[in-house]
């Protein structure tokens, strides 16, 4: 193999990195850059070269793709990440919380033998856990897609949050994790702990621990979702404005040709 | 309106004067700024990208050259007034500064 082939096989393996829509559209040209910009005798990617492709190809698959003109989005999209904030927060008080338990478990020299102190926890560590994540994960989601003019995304973004409005307003029923640890309970040393988890998709409703004061409750319970519902209400209205209809119409339009391209070139091979 | 950042304001200008391709911008960036910004292709694209999707450049033509392909980039009138703008809005940052060094009795000539 000569060095210039050898060269080009590891630019096109970099060029990996990068979204297939944008290698299809600019592959070729940007490998010409490459091999142009090259000393003559080299024979593989440099460092430097290789972390840049790297580093541009995985920012052109993570970043919202919302041209300035479509301000609306743009908005939109910021007031989701907002929203995707206000959750990490949540999960970060949370955090705090689950470990406070454990100090106060210690401090206060329940009688309760090491193993079950760490197995209630742990069984309520993970499920908070998880039921904090996965509105920060719906949150980050919705952005992107959204971001991406995917139709889907904005329906799929107003059903949610309509469902989460509903569930605030008690029409409906949250989605309850009841953990009564029993370990704890059979000891009567603490009331059993409700933990009371909404693993609605974009609010969630903290543990109501005994004894932990009303700041947390607060906090989690009102305040994290009034803003979480706030920067959703934000989102979904700019989202459905007739400005943003523009900007959803021509990426689904983009998208479609893009698909038509793909299946025209398979064609031919 | 934000400051633009250097390296997109230097593909701007090297867009001014007519079309160019990747590689045609990257040598010229690198002149424009006396050698001191070499543009990685990786970053060029990314920032000729998002040029693209704000509609401040537009692809002009394709040619190939030795089995390459080359696309050609233009400025949009939109990117042209935006350039303008940014080029007299550093024009007067620096013509200020100018003055107020001589007003200080400083070297500037």
């Amino acid at each position: 193999m000569t060095d210039q082939a050898h060269l080009e096989r590891g630019y096109r393996r970099l060029l990996a990195w990068y979204p297939r829509a944008f290698r299809d559209e600019h592959g070729p040209e940007i490998l010409a850059v490459l091999m142009a910009c090259v000393p003559d005798g080299q024979r593989r990617p440099g460092l430097a070269e290789s972390a840049d492709l790297i580093r541009s190809g995985l920012w052109m698959r993570l970043r919202p793709s919302v041209p300035r003109s479509a301000r609306t989005v743009r908005a939109a999209v910021q007031f989701i990440c907002a929203g995707a904030a206000v959750s990490t927060v949540s999960l970060i008080i949370v955090l705090a919380v689950i470990v406070d338990i454990r100090v106060r478990h210690a401090v206060l020299g329940h009688r309760l033998i090491a193993a079950q102190v760490s197995q209630v926890n742990t069984s309520v560590i993970m499920q908070v856990i998880v039921s904090c994540l996965v509105p920060v994960a719906v949150w980050l989601w919705m952005a992107r897609a959204n971001g991406r003019g995917r139709n889907w995304a904005r329906i799929l973004f107003t059903v949610l949050f309509g469902l989460t409005t509903l569930t605030l307003a008690g029409v409906i029923p949250p989605p309850v994790i009841n953990i009564a640890s029993s370990a704890v309970a059979s000891n009567s040393i603490v009331p059993p702990s409700v933990i009371t988890i909404s693993v609605g998709p974009m609010v969630s409703m903290m543990p109501f621990i005994p004894g932990l004061g009303p700041v947390v409750p607060v906090l989690t319970g009102l305040v994290v979702p009034a803003l979480a519902w706030l920067a959703g209400a934000a989102a979904m209205c700019l989202l459905w404005l007739p400005a943003s209809n523009a900007f959803f119409r021509s990426q689904g339009s983009l998208q479609a040709r893009r698909r038509a391209q793909r299946a025209e070139l398979e064609r031919i091979r | 309106m934000r400051a633009m950042q250097e390296a997109t304001f230097l593909i701007l200008t090297a867009l001014a004067s007519g079309a160019q391709h990747g590689y045609g911008i990257i040598t010229d960036v690198q002149e424009i700024s006396g050698g001191r910004v070499r543009l990685r292709p990786g970053t060029l694209y990314t920032a000729l990208d998002r040029l693209r999707a704000d509609e401040l450049i537009v692809p002009d033509r394709e040619e190939v050259v030795d089995g390459r392909l080359r696309r050609y980039y233009r400025l949009t009138p939109a990117g042209t007034t935006l350039l303008a703008a940014e080029a007299a809005r550093l024009q007067a940052h620096a013509a200020a500064a100018l003055r107020r060094l001589d007003l200080a009795g400083g070297t500037a000539t």
